[in-house]
């Protein structure tokens, strides 16, 4: 028993070819959407990359991308092939071809799917990535003057305007590592040795955090040091202050920007792969109309179309006896090819 | 009425009269689009730098009429091209008779007198710019301390982004905030002896440092950005005052602000010279009397054209259909 029959006649069979070869053609306007939603995500991935070790994973506007072009190749080939259908001349010489290329349209429809569920999986990835990244760049903010790194503190302040955060998770991140260089520190100075010796790998750390940690919504000039010593400004309490610097961390800040930019991306995906499966199913609607005409030469005869020959179990069973007649012909093959060298040999 | 400048047209020159005439419509109307777009912006652009302009100088007018501009291009180009397309076929022409003749006299004499306007405002507004953005940021550096006060609560945060984002520093140099008072009295120790030398130093009672906000501070220097006691030469070690000084931002926001606004008015008048030329075009092949008549007979044919002339059917027949143009 076929699978989800219809009846089609011959109106019926000209407007499913008609409407199939629109949706195809804004199918391959769809295509070049995802196409650059791939390439904005590689970019703005690049645009960062600094703060992520360079070690980011292009799996995703890679495959986007990949998929966006495969769309347009297969949505635009499917489109004529639904301009001819309406031809039994020019049909004809697409009926072999049609049955393989309805096998491949659903292999892409299931990459295409996987694709959608790794936007919607990737942040974990990118979490991880951003911790790291971060890190190391929060080390590398006063190598000012080491080749290779002497980026790093631009990179890190301008991220941090920009995003409006500071430090991996807070700004206590800066209290721990000593983002002032040597150069700039006066050795001499009493507070400078003092702070050197107070710590075991003799680093100066100072409880203050960069310029670019500064809320500009503040209403008093930032405060910039000695951010615990309430003592040191007037009118100033750090427990309760919370205008005066940026409360979001940058890794919390990059990850929700990734994150959206992602989640849209995939819910656009998602219709697309919608719209190829409802494209997939009418082409194999019309295939299996324009395959069972009975009769070629009365076009206006009524035909049924299916979405497969008998029931899923059967069909299943069909493609597993065909794997095994495969296997065994092969079996037999090369039993025949020892078979015969055996004797030659002997 | 003698016809001016009258000219013989026969029916092909008609028809690509016509069709150049459709094509035109749609550059105008595109060209006014455009004007639409770039005033808008402009607009938007302005809404931002409010704060930083005198609220006396009427800097908003240049792109409102641009705006009205775009708006009449786009509407005369819109209508234009549905009556080129309508007078190549006499059955669809009628309606429009009515609507073409006010039609041109408003495009002409409404559009043509908003661009002249517009160009007058171009051309006079930039030095009041310069004066509206003088004036204009010397009332928010005045008021940058005032965050409690209503009014100008928002000075000193528009001040920050704007410095950080357009990358200056005070108005012409970072050495005005030595001359302002940026640091409210509500943060100043009263009983600290340095803030009471400092206050009492100077004639107006004001707390002036040689210090400057955050946002002056320049990413690209190698060294954590210093922002206070800049004109002490000992006050930081190894501060070699032979280098480039990165440590601030070098400009005053003057320049940048000028450069800016100069752009915008630059772009939006290169918007509105497309708008001049397809008027000016527009406006040469549009003669109203001339352009009347010749449709009005192009009508009359067209009714004749069932009763064919032998000579004269066939040419009558394909021109009209091949002279359709996809709109």
């Amino acid at each position: 028993m076929a699978l989800l029959k219809v009846k089609f006649d011959q109106m019926k069979r000209v407007k499913l070819a008609q409407g199939l070869w629109l949706m195809n053609w804004l199918s391959v306007l769809a295509g070049i959407v995802i196409f650059s939603l791939g390439l904005f995500l590689k970019i703005e991935l690049r645009k960062r990359s600094e703060v992520m070790n360079n070690s980011e994973s292009h799996f995703v506007p890679n495959s986007l991308i990949g998929m966006g072009v495969l769309s347009c190749v297969f949505n635009s080939l499917a489109g004529k092939i639904c301009y001819d259908a309406l031809d039994p001349a020019k049909y004809a010489k697409w009926k072999p071809w049609l049955k393989p290329y309805l096998a491949v349209c659903v292999l892409f429809n299931i990459a295409l799917l996987l694709v959608t569920l790794c936007c919607f999986l990737m942040r974990g990835s990118l979490e991880s990535t951003l911790a790291h990244g971060l890190k190391n760049g929060m080390k590398y903010y006063r190598d000012t003057d080491t080749p290779g790194r002497c980026f790093m503190k631009k990179t890190i302040d301008m991220l941090q305007i920009e995003f409006k955060c500071c430090g991996n998770n807070g700004f206590r991140d800066w209290f721990e590592i000593q983002w002032i260089s040597n150069r700039y520190l006066d050795f001499s100075s009493k507070e400078v040795k003092d702070r050197i010796k107070s710590n075991v790998d003799g680093r100066y750390l100072v409880d203050g955090v960069p310029f670019s940690c500064c809320n500009p919504s503040s209403p008093r000039p930032c405060i910039q040091y000695q951010l615990t010593n309430n003592s040191a400004h007037y009118s100033y309490d750090h427990q309760t202050e919370e205008l005066n610097l940026w409360v979001n961390g940058c890794r919390a800040a990059l990850l929700n920007y990734y994150s959206s930019l992602m989640n849209s991306m995939g819910a656009v995906a998602l219709l697309v792969w919608l719209f190829e499966v409802t494209i997939t199913i009418g082409l194999r609607y019309l295939h299996t109309a324009l395959e069972s005409v009975s009769n070629p030469e009365d076009p206006e005869c009524e035909s049924e179309g299916w979405l497969l020959e008998k029931s899923v179990s059967e069909t299943w069973k069909a493609f597993l006896e065909s794997l095994k007649k495969l296997g065994k012909s092969n079996q037999v093959e090369a039993e025949g090819a020892d078979a015969g060298q055996a004797p030659e040999a002997g | 009425m003698a016809p001016v400048l009258p000219l013989v047209l026969p029916l092909q020159p008609r028809i690509r009269l016509a069709q150049g005439l459709w094509l035109l419509s749609w550059l105008l109307a595109l060209a006014g689009g455009l004007a639409l777009l770039y005033s808008g912006h402009l607009l938007a652009q302005l809404w931002l730098l409010r704060t930083f302009l005198a609220p006396s100088c009427p800097f908003a007018a240049l792109p409102q009429v641009a705006l009205a501009a775009g708006l009449g291009a786009l509407g005369t180009g819109l209508v234009g091209a549905g009556a080129s397309r309508a007078s190549l076929d006499a059955a669809q022409y009628p309606p429009w008779r009515k609507v073409l003749g006010p039609l041109l006299v408003l495009g002409t004499a409404g559009g043509g007198g908003l661009l002249i306007l517009a160009l007058g405002l171009a051309l006079a507004l930039p030095g009041s710019l310069d004066s509206a953005l003088e004036d204009g940021l010397g009332t928010a550096l005045a008021h940058y301390k005032d965050t409690e006060v209503p009014g100008h609560c928002h000075a000193k945060r528009l001040l920050d982004e704007l410095q950080l984002r357009h990358h200056c520093c005070g108005r012409h140099g970072y050495k005005d905030w030595f001359g302002i008072q940026w640091v409210s009295s509500r943060y100043l120790d009263p009983n600290d002896q340095e803030v009471v030398d400092r206050i009492q130093s100077n004639v107006e009672g004001l707390y002036l440092i040689d210090g400057v906000p955050f946002s002056c501070c320049n990413p690209h220097s190698p060294r954590p950005c210093l922002q206070s006691r800049l004109s002490e030469p000992h006050a930081h070690p190894l501060f070699d005052p032979r280098q480039p000084n990165l440590n601030l931002w070098a400009q005053g926001c003057h320049g940048i602000l000028v450069l800016l606004g100069l752009r915008y008015l630059q772009t939006a008048l290169e918007g509105l010279e497309g708008v001049i030329d397809a008027e000016g075009d527009t406006r040469g092949y549009l003669f109203p009397n001339g352009l009347k008549d010749m449709l009005k007979t192009v009508w009359r044919q067209g009714g004749v054209a069932h009763r064919p002339a032998p000579e004269e059917a066939p040419p009558e027949e394909a021109p009209p259909e091949e002279g359709l143009p996809e709109a």
